[in-house]
């Protein structure tokens, strides 16, 4: 990160590191340290089992054609899903920024976070409603249209998308915002007054100066939606296999923990070379 | 104004309308369902307020609803607290073994919440922390914190680095420093941090399933215990109440503070 | 640091305070909306015998396991499937019960009481609660006449409009009766893959909980599908759909619920009272004709349901029973098969 104002180091940004991490490593790291423990072994040490250390789990994990599907299908569902939050989040971020001023904006800002706060599992089974068949989306566009049409987009890789949208759009509007708001107008104002065209301005200016906003978004959306279980059981119907899905089951329907926190560190591991790879191409594109 | 200029004047706010529009659309149907006799969501609608009495009557669903925004209100103080605070040593210091600091942020964010959740739970079973709400507290913090730390600091990215430096060599002390530049020009990244941490514990029900005693649990933990067994409105009914309080909590609180940062 | 430090602090003194628990009461460990959290029957329950009931839910067995073994001495009764008794019992995790101190004991039908699932070295380890079947229901709406083969979920006029619940072991069961084979042996396990894959074309969506089957009847999004007699009952019962449960002819999975006592439960005298009060034909009737439930296993209780009651007609039913294939113990390996073949259908579903 540029800006260092002071190079102290470690010594000096201790007293205001330690009690976030201290407060993570009791919370987080300890018990999922545990979970990396019991990835490697056979079975779990409960009464009347035995159990040795072995990867064959990660072998499993690694090796099985099933797992490799799944893994591309949750990455390309987390792409896809990012994307869609950039499109639509980024523009929203910069009308809010640029061009709405005052209580209004405040206001809008608020109303973009405030569906958040509603519960996830609510949101879905809303959704549900509105997008079966004969639902409101259905009984509207009948309404509208002279027409036939059938539309009845619950339990498909749309409704899946749809769903993850709606929960995490908010979060690109969010950053996007905190680094727009941040550029000063009157740059933009010499760029217009030495004749760039809204475009140049776009490129040159506005996305590079909010990279920031950009990427933390991007990080906060893909990172979980690759991993997310709900929304694809919910509303995928039969499409609704993904890795997320396959690690809940291995907890919940079958007791092998083994397995499924070797996928989910396998998943972890992926997302980390994701964003270790795309951070220097982002960062180039600026 | 060209009519092209003109076009685009107006497409921006359109567009922030549609997006409202899309955002509030499942939101909407919620708050109608509460008001439908029917326990299946069916149409037509039959108009009715009972749903509204049975969740008034029902003591289990309003305590974990009221434990669910004291604990959301502690977690975001905390976790906004210990965030901004490790976002800003993360800015300003470079130091060996930063990168891994940053990169350990991903964990509990990567990592399902069904297994962070089960971790958890066996940890503090193992440690003698047990379960309860402050269990769920020091749950919800440790999930909240790295989304304020990711927030915070892509705010912190904008920061022009000399401000800080000119301030001082005007004259000002590192208390004014931080009161008078450091602090105003991160505020909105600190209010939107806050508001992450507060959805990320207020819509938190994987972990709190796990750590949640009998008798001790929050609002998303009964709705998704109902939700397995006859579901009934009544939840949209408490949800309806919940986000029709916070709302207008936020549409009051953003006539007298400026969220936003304006300059 | 100076102020996070009474905030912490504040938060757990009232987290701690609220947490005490009082002497009189019975932790019970069940399913949501499964009986024992019935308020009418806790008030009466709570009434006679002033010891009080907090419930606390599980939803899967294997969280039920964890729930036991990461809390010690919480627990007083816990609901536990037949088949996964014994596994508690060879963790510790329930205790004998002493049968003598439970009055309705002596009505329980005898196979039930007797289950080698439920005792261990002449202890009784589970209580037979109820029993039911997992089969399949139809939407009355979309059949003129009711069908009696399990061949309706394969039927090309409903399809798309088909469901069967996201679990791997029910699945694989149901795949077995449709094959005609043994459920608790299964040779072909081969066949029973290539008859699910067959039927995956015709699902419209997985179910989970109760709430979605009932949701997907009363839109009308679906004419058949998997669904547990208990569960099909109350959705006649309690909330009114046109839902008749099938047992056809090609035989049906039968399991059976039973109530134990957690190892170092802090009220045993409390937990023995709530099985007693759980299994008493009274409490049974009501929660039958009210809520609507799977079978007694008090045969008294279920004699004095009225006479055309579900549960006494078509489970009572001699040529019903001779259908029925009870689900015994499924060890952890061949679980992981069920899962592996389950997982790798819905991959290649289209």
């Amino acid at each position: 990160m540029a800006g260092a104002t002071t190079r102290s180091g470690m010594v000096a940004a201790l007293p205001l590191l330690a009690p976030a991490y201290l407060w993570l490593a009791v919370a987080v790291f300890l018990p999922l340290a545990a979970m990396v423990f019991f990835s490697f072994m056979t079975d779990l040490p409960v009464a009347g089992r035995t159990w040795s250390f072995t990867l064959s789990n990660y072998e499993t994990a690694l090796g099985g054609e099933l797992y490799r599907t799944l893994l591309l299908r949750s990455l390309r569902l987390g792409l896809e899903v990012t994307a869609w939050c950039l499109l639509i989040g980024f523009p929203a971020a910069l009308v809010l920024a640029k061009r709405l001023r005052g209580r209004t904006r405040e206001a809008v800002f608020l109303l973009v976070i405030l569906p958040f706060w509603s519960n996830g599992l609510v949101r879905v089974f809303s959704w549900a409603m509105v997008l079966r068949e004969g639902g409101i989306v259905d009984a509207a566009l009948e309404a509208l249209l002279p027409f036939e049409v059938d539309v009845d987009l619950i339990y498909s890789y749309p409704a899946i998308v749809i769903g993850l949208v709606h929960s995490y759009v908010p979060y690109m509007v969010l950053t996007c915002y905190l680094t727009l708001q941040a550029i000063d107008d009157s740059l933009i104002e010499a760029a217009r007054s030495l004749g760039a065209s809204r475009l140049t301005i776009l490129r040159r200016i506005l996305v590079p100066l909010s990279m920031p906003g950009i990427v933390a978004g991007s990080v906060l959306i893909f990172v979980p939606v690759v991993g997310s279980f709900m929304e694809p059981r919910l509303l995928g119907g039969r499409s609704g296999t993904f890795l997320g899905t396959v690690i809940e089951d291995q907890f919940v329907a079958v007791f092998n923990w083994p397995l499924g926190a070797a996928l989910s560190f396998v998943l972890l591991a992926v997302v980390l070379v994701v964003l270790a790879v795309s951070a220097p191409v982002l960062r180039r594109a600026t | 104004m060209t009519p092209a200029a003109r076009v685009l004047a107006l497409a921006g706010p359109l567009f922030l309308g549609l997006l409202l529009g899309f955002l509030y659309l499942p939101i909407a149907v919620m708050a109608l369902m509460s008001f439908n006799a029917s326990p299946f969501y069916t149409l037509p609608i039959r108009w009715s307020f009972d749903w509204y009495l049975a969740a008034a009557g029902n003591r289990q669903l309003l305590d974990a609803t009221w434990n669910s925004v004291s604990i959301a209100l502690a977690s975001t103080a905390i976790s906004t607290l210990l965030g901004t605070m490790a976002a800003l040593a993360l800015h300003r210091h470079s130091f060996r073994g930063k990168r891994l600091l940053q990169a350990l942020l991903f964990p509990p964010i990567a990592i399902p919440w069904l297994i962070t959740g089960t971790a958890m739970l066996v940890f503090f079973f193992g440690t003698g922390i047990g379960r309860g709400l402050h269990a769920i507290l020091l749950g919800h913090v440790a999930l909240s914190i790295p989304y304020v730390v990711i927030v915070v600091s892509a705010r912190l990215a904008t920061f022009p680095p000399d401000l800080e430096e000119a301030a001082r060599s005007l004259g000002a002390s590192p208390w004014q420093v931080a009161r008078r530049v450091t602090l105003p020009w991160i505020a909105p990244g600190v209010v939107a941090g806050a508001l992450f941490a507060f959805a990320v514990s207020f819509d938190q029900f994987v972990v709190s399933y796990f750590l949640a005693t009998p008798g001790q649990s929050t609002l998303p933990v009964e709705i998704y215990a109902a939700i397995r067994k006859g579901f009934t409105p009544e939840i949209n009914a408490v949800s309806t109440v919940v986000i029709a309080v916070s709302m207008s909590l936020m549409l009051l609180a953003s006539r007298h503070f400026r969220f936003g940062g304006e300059r | 640091m100076p102020i996070t430090k009474p905030l912490a602090l504040a938060a757990l003194a009232t987290a701690l305070a609220l947490g005490v628990a009082s002497a009189a009461e019975i932790n019970v460990l069940n399913w949501k909306g499964y009986g024992t959290d019935e308020p009418w029957a806790i008030e009466a329950f709570e009434a006679a015998t002033g010891h009080t009931v907090v419930n606390d839910y599980f939803n899967s067995e294997q969280e039920m396991l964890t729930k036991l073994r990461t809390n010690p001495g919480l627990y007083d009764v816990v609901m536990i499937n037949a088949a996964f008794t014994g596994q508690a019992i060879d963790e510790g995790l329930i205790q004998p019960i002493d049968a003598s101190r439970i009055s309705n004991v002596a009505d329980l039908t005898p196979e039930m009481a007797g289950s080698p699932l439920l005792n261990r070295d002449g202890k009784v380890f589970g209580v037979p609660w109820t029993w039911g079947l997992t089969s399949i229901a139809v939407n009355d709406k979309a059949f003129e006449t009711t069908p009696d083969s399990i061949e309706v979920m394969w039927d090309e006029a409903h399809k798309g409009r088909v469901t069967l619940r996201d679990d791997a072991l029910e699945a694989v069961q149901f795949g077995a009766i449709a094959t005609g084979q043994n459920i608790n042996d299964i040779q072909d396990l081969e066949a029973v893959k290539e008859k699910l894959s067959s039927l995956l074309p015709q699902i419209r969506a997985f179910w989970s909980s109760e709430n979605d089957w009932n949701q997907m009847v009363a839109s009308g999004q679906i004419d058949v599908g998997t669904y547990w007699s208990g569960s099909a009952s109350r959705a006649r019962t309690a909330f009114d759909l046109p839902v008749t449960f099938v047992v056809p002819k090609e035989g049906a999975v039968g399991w059976l619920d039973g109530l134990s006592i957690a190892a170092g439960s802090k009220n045993p005298d409390g937990a023995h009272a709530f099985i007693d009060w759980m299994i008493d034909p009274d409490f049974y009737v009501e929660w039958d004709t009210k809520v609507g439930a799977p079978v007694s296993a008090n045969a008294k209780a279920v004699a004095a349901l009225p006479e055309e009651a579900f549960n006494r007609v078509v489970m009572g039913d001699p040529v019903v029973a001779s259908r029925i294939q009870f689900q015994e113990p499924v060890s952890d390996a061949d679980r992981e098969a069920y899962l592996q073949l389950w997982q790798e259908l819905k991959v290649a579903a289209p």
